[in-house]
């Protein structure tokens, strides 16, 4: 992997967010934050629980608007875009509590995906067609298919994802979110809920993601040798503020991610610390 | 002046009193009780029974019908019915209480018997006594009514706030699940709660009789002011309902000192009231927070984490969590079952004659009509409880434009579904920031706004009978007429199917489970629900518009809105997403009360609406309906037969496999990152 640093510093970023800031009447949630997320990049965000992540996760995906600051997208404003603009974008994200939808299969979770990023203004069509008679075609079958192989979710791909465990839901809702094609993928604690394999699996995935397909990642979790081993950049944030910032080597030496987050030891030998 | 006040004080405390039932019974189990004004027509006609019809004094059937049969009620109610109900979806709730809400009626004037009944008595014994309290009269029965909501409120907060049982409540009411967790039985408390909400109902319900009327309408407009004084307070806050509906109830009464005497308009303002309130609060709270949603209204984290989303639950619950479904895109074997249920249907206009015939017409009226049920509760996941008012919009109009204009009935029909689209699109778009509790309020806020304002009106109403409308000439006989509301039901079948097979039908149940997911995947929820609101106000219109040419007239009382409730009972008791459950609901609606009225004795005349309730309240326990436990049924002997065809099991789904295939090699996923 190249020098994150220098590329960060020569290229305009994906999704950055400047000065954001988000009020619950008197309690501020985010305070002033910024944020940038390179292309090709694993950015991570950590902090404690109340933090405010989940808070900037939905002011970045546009499920909230901030109070202040904006959001950009390959340099466009989209502060007060709606969430369904930025998905079309190419904007995806997961949740920290799963938002699958129970009825549909995991295989039509996937067909939705890509049908919605890959073809436009189907009610009227839908309607007036026989559309919902036919077969799906083999190039959608063959990439679909791809990608429930890709996360071994063929086994259970006819099954509603309401039958399915908590980690299997989470699998899914990762391969939704890539299905889409996203430049920017948002992933909020993708690995809690998973075993120690499939945990190893979803690792890989971003990886790969990330450095044959160019997709960002901007990844919300609270296992630090996931987030210092994966990571390219990593962001603290505590009481809503961003406390510091930098690589992975840089954050387990800063002295105020210790003292408030982290402790005195280690961060790679601690994992789990919330 | 103050003898209005003093009337709206006593029209206040009924209205404050069943607020009280309704929002106990919400804020402790989580189920807004639909069926209140039921219970306390029941109650209150059990009451008039006792005293009445038996000579018992007021004391001693108060006693009876009020503080033993109403608890006895609840107790049964919530041991049959409600406690199964917690953790259901919004849907599954709101349909059972319906359906408890369409059983009790009928089953009170089997019990009670079925006269009518032109003046009940209230507490007070007749004749009743009048006060003069500063140069103003007051009837002890309001005297009574005021009495009775002190003692409500004193005694309620007494046993709330100083007893052990009080601090248990509360603490459920905060949060259910963690007061489990602390040894507390919820279900316990629960049903206390639904036995002194009966009882309450129970009270209203007498003290309203007087001036209401015993009748189910009468009591269904008490529930109706319960309803809004509980939006106006969030459905959460008992003292803030309490006091709208005090406020609501002197209202009423002041404004009539403007209002002019035995005018039809002021009865339509006056019954309009809650309706008004309704919408008025729920504009101030969109104002202030864009979004009103009932899931904040109860509970704590641990509830929020453990409510359905969607229909999760009712997945669950119906088996097919563990079922491998079918493709839901493509050709399907399994859609040949409506196939086959509408081929047979087809077969009925040839052998039915005369009588029977012209019930399977309206039947398959109906069932046009039931398929915008389908449409909009069954895809699009949106509790609308105004269809009847469509249907009546299809059916005034067609009657309007044909007559009163001379149009083409069948282009009226079309026209006036057009006009009941923009209706449907409006609601939509103005309940597309609200709950799902709150959707199925408003929606029933408009249907009985359309029932009191317009449809009323003298002329769509002709003292009672209506517009006369004239079929065209090639659908005078009732078996051209049966094959082509057929005809117009498959057609509309077709389209129906065909969107929930599509993209955007795999859309609209992804709105329907995950509205968050669903947004941050793309979708556009605003353009969905209102696509499904526009289709079912067609739908519904139309269905509507076949009744009035099958009956050759629209008579606006066939299609209130509580008459629509009773239509949603029997769908869904037959299935509430299915082709051929619309199909034969339609013909069971209209063949089944056609059987008993012939070959029964004319007392057994309100059983089928007492079975479409119950069939209803069954929901709780079937959420898919009648028709989908049997296709389910019929596919797992289909799937066991070809097991054993093939000697070999089906390979249950294993562990995910530790090796890392080709995550990202699906073609086109570098297209958007490299552009």
């Amino acid at each position: 992997m190249s020098d994150p640093s220098t590329a960060v510093a020569v290229t305009t970023p994906r999704l950055r967010c400047q000065d954001v800031t988000v009020r619950f009447g008197g309690v501020v949630a985010v305070n002033s934050v910024s944020i940038d997320i390179p292309p090709s990049r694993i950015v991570g965000l950590v902090g404690p629980n109340g933090a405010g992540k989940s808070t900037l996760f939905s002011v970045l995906s546009g499920l909230r608007h901030p109070n202040a600051g904006t959001v950009e997208f390959d340099g466009a404003d989209i502060t007060r875009a709606s969430a369904q603009h930025r998905a079309r974008l190419g904007l995806a994200r997961t949740f920290q509590h799963p938002e699958v939808f129970g009825g549909l299969t995991v295989r039509e979770h996937i067909i939705l995906a890509h049908r919605v990023s890959t073809r436009r203004s189907r009610i009227w069509s839908d309607m007036v067609t026989a559309r919902g008679f036919r077969r799906a075609d083999a190039e959608e079958n063959d990439r679909v298919s791809s990608l429930l192989e890709g996360l071994n979710l063929t086994r259970i791909a006819e099954q509603p994802v309401a039958a399915l465990s908590l980690g299997m839901t989470r699998l899914v809702e990762i391969a939704r979110a890539l299905a889409t094609n996203p430049a920017v993928l948002l992933l909020d604690e993708p690995s809690s809920g998973l075993d120690s394999r499939e945990t190893d699996q979803v690792i890989e995935v971003f990886r790969l993601a990330t450095e044959r397909r160019g997709v960002s990642l901007l990844l919300v979790e609270h296992d630090m040798s996931i987030v210092l081993g994966l990571c390219d950049q990593v962001h603290v944030l505590d009481f809503g503020v961003k406390i510091a910032a930098g690589t992975p080597d840089q954050i387990r030496a800063d002295p105020a991610v210790k003292a408030a987050y982290l402790g005195e030891e280690d961060p790679a030998e601690q994992g789990e610390v919330a | 002046m103050l003898g209005y006040v003093f009337a709206g004080i006593a029209l206040g405390s009924i209205y404050a009193i069943a607020a009280s039932g309704l929002v106990v019974t919400y804020v402790a189990s989580g189920v807004l009780n639909f069926a209140f004004g039921s219970m306390a027509f029941f109650l209150a006609r059990f009451y008039y029974y006792l005293n009445s019809q038996e000579g018992w004094s007021q004391a001693p059937a108060a006693l009876v019908s009020i503080v033993l049969a109403g608890p006895a009620l609840g107790a049964l109610l919530y041991l049959l019915l409600f406690r199964h109900l917690r953790l259901a979806s919004s849907l599954i709730k709101i349909v059972s209480t319906i359906g408890v809400s369409v059983a009790l009626p009928p089953a009170a004037l089997l019990l009670f018997g079925n006269d009518t009944i032109s003046t009940a008595p209230g507490l007070a014994p007749t004749p009743v006594h009048v006060y003069t309290i500063f140069g103003a009269v007051a009837s002890l029965d309001q005297i009574i009514a005021f009495g009775c909501v002190l003692a409500v409120v004193l005694i309620g907060t007494a046993v709330m706030q100083l007893t052990k049982i009080g601090l248990r409540v509360r603490a459920m009411v905060d949060t259910p699940a963690m007061t489990s967790l602390s040894g507390v039985n919820p279900s316990a408390i629960s049903l206390g709660v639904w036995m002194v909400a009966t009882a309450l109902a129970g009270l209203a319900g007498v003290l309203a009789a007087p001036s209401s009327g015993l009748t189910p309408d009468g009591m269904t407009a008490l529930m109706a002011s319960g309803f809004a004084a509980l939006v106006a307070a969030r459905l959460r806050s008992i003292p803030a309902t309490v006091a709208v509906a005090m406020g609501m109830g002197i209202l009423t009464d002041v404004i009539q000192e403007w209002l002019p005497v035995n005018s039809s308009l002021t009865s339509a303002i006056l019954s309009s009231i809650p309706a008004f309130v309704i919408a008025v609060f729920l504009i101030i709270y969109l104002a202030f927070s864009r979004q009103v949603n009932e899931a904040a209204s109860t509970g704590g984290a641990l509830d929020r984490a453990i409510r359905p989303q969607g229909g999760a639950a009712d997945i669950a619950k119906s088996g097919a969590s563990t079922a491998v479904v079918a493709a839901r895109t493509g050709w399907s074997p399994y859609m040949l079952g409506p196939v086959v249920v509408i081929a047979l249907v087809a077969l009925l206009p040839i052998l039915l004659t005369g009588y029977w015939l012209t019930l399977l017409g309206t039947g398959l009226a109906f069932s046009v009509i039931f398929l915008s049920y389908t449409m909009v509760i069954g895809e699009g996941g949106m509790i609308w409880l105004c269809q009847a008012s469509f249907a009546a919009i299809g059916a005034i109009g067609t009657a309007q434009l044909a007559t009163v204009h001379g149009m083409n009935p069948l282009a009226a029909v079309v026209i006036s579904a057009l006009v009941a689209t923009v209706a449907g699109l409006v609601i939509g778009a103005l309940t597309i920031r609200l709950g799902n509790l709150y959707v199925a309020l408003v929606t029933l806020t408009f249907g009985l706004l359309a029932d009191t304002l317009i449809f009323t009106r003298n002329a769509f109403y002709q003292e009672g009978l209506g517009v006369q409308v004239s079929r065209p000439g090639f659908l005078l006989s009732d078996r051209a007429f049966s094959y082509f509301a057929l005809a117009v039901f498959i057609v509309i079948a077709v389209i129906v199917v065909n969107l929930r097979r599509s993209t955007t039908g795999l859309a609209l149940a992804a709105v329907r489970y995950s509205e968050p997911g669903a947004r941050t995947l793309g979708l556009s929820v605003l353009s969905l629900k209102l696509l499904v609101a526009g289709i079912a106000a067609f739908i519904a219109a139309i269905g509507g518009g076949l009744l009035a040419l099958n009956l050759d007239s629209a008579v606006p009382t066939a299609y209130t809105t509580f008459t629509g409730l009773i239509w949603m009972a029997v769908l869904v008791t037959v299935g509430l997403r299915s082709i051929a459950a619309a199909v034969l609901a339609g013909i069971a609606f209209t063949l089944l009360p056609g059987v008993f009225q012939t070959y029964l004795p004319a007392a057994w005349g309100n059983v089928p609406t007492l079975l479409f309730g119950l069939g209803a309240v069954l929901v709780a326990m079937n959420p898919d309906g009648q028709v989908a436990v049997t296709a389910r049924q019929l596919q797992t002997l289909v799937a066991r037969v070809a097991e054993r065809r093939r000697g070999a099991g089906t390979e249950p789904p294993g562990p995910v496999q530790p090796e890392i295939a080709a995550a990202v090699q699906v073609p086109g996923l570098a297209r958007k990152a490299g552009r």
